[in-house]
């Protein structure tokens, strides 16, 4: 019984397992290869570490780094924080129009990015709508431009991407949440307990799984953050907002291409998603 | 009373996060209707150029021939990665054991790399397979995602296995039980997950650009990368095409919405 | 027992019909017929419209000839061909491909056997611009047809210029603290800014760099930054154009045309393509006119002319049938007048190849400039252009050159942060 159970695990993973090991683990191990290797064109040489060593003294990977560092630390748990809330809004029968806005809530991840990059600069220019509101306020005294000053062109991208991906955690949230049954916050409610409450003591650990994930998630595309870094501000003023995926293209596609280098700053993103994720899982773990 | 002033206080609050959510929506078809030179100059009111927007797309790009590939892509895509990653989300989670989990690792970490880095041990590989310029060829990457993987292995933890046990001993095989109980219950999943995926696989493009390059092949997001790549971008033009590109999303997600009410007790009795 | 059987084959039949169904729109390459080039090229009305024509006059003498132009975004061929060269395998390459002009130096160079030497395949070089021909030139081998032209232009608002009490004759043959007195002069009078740039870029150093023939790498091809007066009277001029208002930096590309075509700018500066985007703006018709770039004060080899951007077509490895490729183009793009004939009034594609600028089309007034003869104009000025080398890290020197700019507007010291781009770029260049 057993031995016929674990067969059918193993045959479950197969296609997976294939198209895992072909497209992304062979590649993978080819690309690990090349990272160990230096040159340009057609002369490639064994370098041994040397790649790894120049990441560290590449001034434009660094500030990458530490840009992709601030994305993160800001934006994934702003915006896990705001998905959940959605989510557990929108979870509710007894609220009218809940299709409505839950499309609209996703919309945002489905709208181009060639739309919404150039929306978002308009928004943000010096005569566009956000300093026109801001000056009528007086909030601010003249014209700002967002853009071309280090830290506000990075939170703008913060902003673009909590506009961006939050609808589309509240849909892992919005599914997840169907595996509670309703009648726990029914019951919730009758023992009176808060909204509050009930999002802390039910909704919260519940998810605990999903939250896990999303989180999971949400670091590694932000490690790995491109569109908006090559959309939306070019990783500028500067180098100020480029993340390390925008500078990895640069370098493969658009200079003089040293895959070796390239090769090497990828795995180091790899390295830190990998560490990372191993701390979200042992801390998730702990608090069960 | 106070139930009444926080329900009016939430639909206030949602009707602040739709409004912000659907702005560059609207914008979008209000800039299709525009001038190229009107939609720059940041026109907020709808225009009467959508006809002849549309006029000069179609003069210009296979729109509906793209449009029906990344529909023809997508559909296979989604179809494809569900089965391939729900089987495999599933399986990790109720056949788990030490070597499986050690495999859940390595899917994990084959997400962790910038596609960029693979792209070129990748394409050496499709030209030792004879894989390029095959439509198969560029959907294969995206079936087994770890993301769907992760998704259908975290919520198959809610699968109570008293369930499995019980039809077990009433004789399903283990196909079955995922066939006609797991996917049952797990509609919200598959709905999420399908959405998910339809998007991703709709807007991919990059890796398709690089195997297929042939103007038959050609998808909706390579349309818009050429209407972009121009000396001059006509921006009513472009909007148009952006519009048209965002419909499907937004239509399979509003389509699939209704899934997400769907709990897990109404389904598994 | 049974149940396992069942199960496995299911699976094992999902996964055949995956890695063999949907293969219906494959296709092999080797139906190619002899008689069919493929080309990579971007820009429906203007690269891929010339490359049309192309097609039709060949075809008069040669009625089996077909090309297959896929359209290709600059951005996406990048891409490809970094990803293709990366491999190794040249077999995706089309047979002809259209390259930026300022990428040829980089590609040649690191991947020697990616295009054709044609410098033997029956084309008259001597015909070409000399500073055009340069870029696809390497160690005097030609790897490349000539194709559109790069011209630096000015053209401003005669409308905006009169208001303030100016014509286009003022703006004629200046140098760039005219330019600036005179722009000073047009803000305060009208509220119009002179010029517009966009922001992370180092297009416009560059422009006026080459108008004085100064280049960004040394003789013996190590980068020329720090310390280089060149460069620094240009980020200065720069710097002084933007905050007298005479210069507008915005963000991007579509507000950069939106300056001209709509905003508060009456003057563009930059390689003749630009002219299609001023275009758009049809209801400024006639009220703009075209001249020559401003000159570098108080430099002795100081032109008003520069270049900005231009392409040309390359054959590649790939490509089976040389021969006819080489015929292709050097009896259209380098032997056609008719071709440049046709493309010109519709795209406003300036050649390069010389024997067509004496063509009359090039003398035809053009309305939306007040009925000036613009295209004699750019094809004078292509002659004048100083040509200068772009190197082959090309990309890595301009990319720290607007890095610069942007920390100098930020309030860095122009010698420091020259300094540092001398440094990026040398980092760059050091891989081994």
């Amino acid at each position: 019984m057993k031995g016929k159970q674990n067969a059918t695990g193993w045959a479950f993973l197969l296609p997976a397992i294939i198209l895992i090991c072909a497209f992304s683990l062979y590649p993978m191990i080819s690309a690990l290869i090349t990272s160990f290797q230096t040159g340009t064109g057609v002369n490639i040489k064994f370098a041994g570490l040397s790649n790894y060593i120049r990441c560290f003294k590449d001034d434009v990977f660094i500030q990458s780094l530490k840009n992709c560092a601030f994305y993160l630390i800001i934006q994934v748990p702003v915006m896990l924080i705001i998905a959940l809330v959605l989510a557990s809004i929108l979870n509710n029968p007894k609220l009218k129009f809940r299709g409505f806005f839950r499309t609209a809530i996703f919309l945002p991840c489905a709208t181009s990015l060639v739309a919404y990059a150039i929306i978002f600069r308009s928004l943000f220019a010096t005569d566009g709508f956000i300093n026109m509101i801001a000056l009528k306020l007086g909030i601010i005294n003249h014209a700002y431009n967002f853009l071309s000053n280090p830290t506000s062109a990075k939170i703008i991208i913060i902003i673009a991407l909590i506009w961006r991906w939050t609808g589309y955690n509240m849909v892992f949230y919005l599914a997840g949440l169907q595996n509670i049954e309703y009648s726990v916050y029914e019951a919730a409610k009758i023992d009176g307990a808060s909204a509050f409450q009930t999002f802390f003591k039910i909704t919260v650990p519940l998810l605990k799984p999903t939250i896990l994930m999303t989180a999971i998630m949400s670091t590694n595309g932000t490690l790995q953050l491109f569109d908006e870094s090559m959309n939306l501000t070019k990783g500028g003023p500067g180098n100020a907002s480029i993340t390390m995926s925008h500078y990895i293209y640069n370098m493969s596609f658009k200079g003089v291409p040293n895959f070796g280098y390239t090769s090497a700053m990828s795995f180091i993103i790899l390295i830190m998603v990998a560490i990372l994720a191993f701390v979200q899982m042992k801390v998730g773990d702990e608090r069960d | 009373m106070t139930s009444k002033v926080k329900s009016t206080f939430i639909y206030i609050f949602l009707g602040i996060v739709t409004v912000v959510s659907v702005f560059p929506l609207l914008w979008m078809i209000i800039a299709a209707t525009n001038k190229s030179v009107d939609v720059i100059a940041g026109k907020l009111t709808f225009g009467t150029y959508i006809a002849e927007n549309y006029q000069n797309l179609i003069a210009q790009q296979p729109l509906w021939s793209s449009f029906l590939n990344s529909c023809k892509y997508t559909i296979l895509v989604t179809a494809f990665a569900l089965i391939v990653s729900s089987l495999a989300g599933y399986a990790f989670e109720i056949y788990r054991d030490k070597a499986k989990e050690k495999i859940y690792v390595v899917v994990l970490m084959s997400m962790m790399i910038p596609f960029v880095a693979l792209m070129v041990p990748l394409f050496r590989m499709y030209s030792k397979l004879g894989l390029l310029n095959s439509a198969v060829g560029f959907m294969l990457p995206s079936l087994a995602t770890p993301l769907l993987i992760m998704m259908f292995r975290t919520n198959a933890k809610a699968f109570p296995i008293d369930i499995i046990e019980a039809a077990r001993i009433d004789g399903l095989s283990e196909f079955g039980i995922f066939l006609r109980m797991y996917i049952p219950s797990m509609k919200s999943i598959f709905a999420a997950a399908g959405v998910v995926t339809f998007m991703n696989a709709w807007n991919n493009y990059l890796w398709a650009k690089v195997i297929m390059s042939d103007n038959t092949t050609q998808t909706m997001p390579m349309l818009i990368s050429n209407l972009i790549s121009g000396y001059v971008t006509d921006y009513g033009m472009l909007m148009l095409a952006v519009l048209i590109t965002t419909i499907p999303t937004a239509i399979v997600f509003f389509a699939l919405q209704k899934y997400f009410v769907e709990g897990i007790t109404g389904s598994v009795k | 027992m049974k149940k396992r059987i069942v199960s496995v084959l299911v699976v094992a039949a999902m996964t055949v019909g995956m890695l063999s169904g949907c293969g219906s729109s494959e296709k092999k390459s080797s139906e190619k017929d002899e008689n069919t080039l493929t080309v990579w090229a971007w820009d429906q009305s203007f690269n891929i419209y010339a490359m049309k024509e192309a097609e039709k006059v060949y075809q008069k003498d040669h009625p089996d000839f077909k090309l297959n132009i896929v359209e290709t975004g600059w951005d996406d061929m990048q891409t490809q061909l970094g990803t293709i060269v990366g491999a190794g395998n040249y077999d995706k390459l089309p047979d002809i491909c259209l390259m930026q002009d300022f990428a040829y130096q980089k590609y040649v160079t690191t991947y020697p056997d990616l295009y054709q030497d044609i410098t033997d395949c029956g084309v008259d070089w001597s015909e070409f611009a000399e500073g055009k021909l340069a870029a696809s030139t390497v160690d005097g081998k030609h790897y490349g047809v000539p194709f559109d032209n790069g011209a630096e232009i000015a053209c401003y608002r005669t409308d905006i210029l009169k208001q303030a009490g100016y014509t286009i004759d003022d703006l004629t043959d200046i140098d760039w603290n005219r330019f600036i007195e005179i722009g000073k002069d047009v803000y305060d009078k009208t509220g119009y800014s002179l010029l517009s740039v966009q922001a992370d870029s180092s297009d416009l150093i560059y422009q006026m760099l080459q108008s004085a023939g100064f280049g960004t790498w040394t003789e013996d091809g190590k980068p020329d930054l720090a310390g280089n007066e060149n460069i620094k009277q240009c980020i200065e001029i720069y710097e002084e154009m933007k905050d007298a208002n005479v210069l507008n930096v915005v963000n991007s590309w579509d507000e950069y045309v939106a300056t001209f075509t709509s905003g508060k700018t009456a003057g563009v500066i930059n390689g003749c393509w630009i002219l299609a985007s001023v275009q758009t703006a049809e209801d400024q018709s006639g009220k703009w006119a075209l001249t020559d770039m401003p000159a570098l004060p108080g430099v002795s080899s100081a032109t008003n002319y520069s270049n900005q951007g231009g392409s040309t077509w390359a054959i590649t490895q790939n490509c089976k049938n040389t021969e006819l490729a080489e015929d292709f183009l050097a009896s259209t793009f380098a032997g056609s007048t008719e071709l440049y004939d046709t493309i010109l009034p519709k795209s406003g594609a300036i050649a390069t190849w010389l024997p067509a600028s004496e063509s009359d089309v090039y003398n035809e007034p053009q309305e939306f400039f007040g009925g000036q003869a613009i295209y004699a104009q750019i094809a004078d000025f292509a002659s004048k252009t100083p040509s200068v080398d772009l190197g082959v890290y090309y990309t890595e020197a301009n990319k720290a050159l607007a890095t610069a700019i942007a920390n100098v507007s930020g309030g860095s010291s122009i010698d420091s942060e020259l300094k540092t781009a001398q440094e990026t770029v040398e980092f760059n260049m050091n891989q081994q």
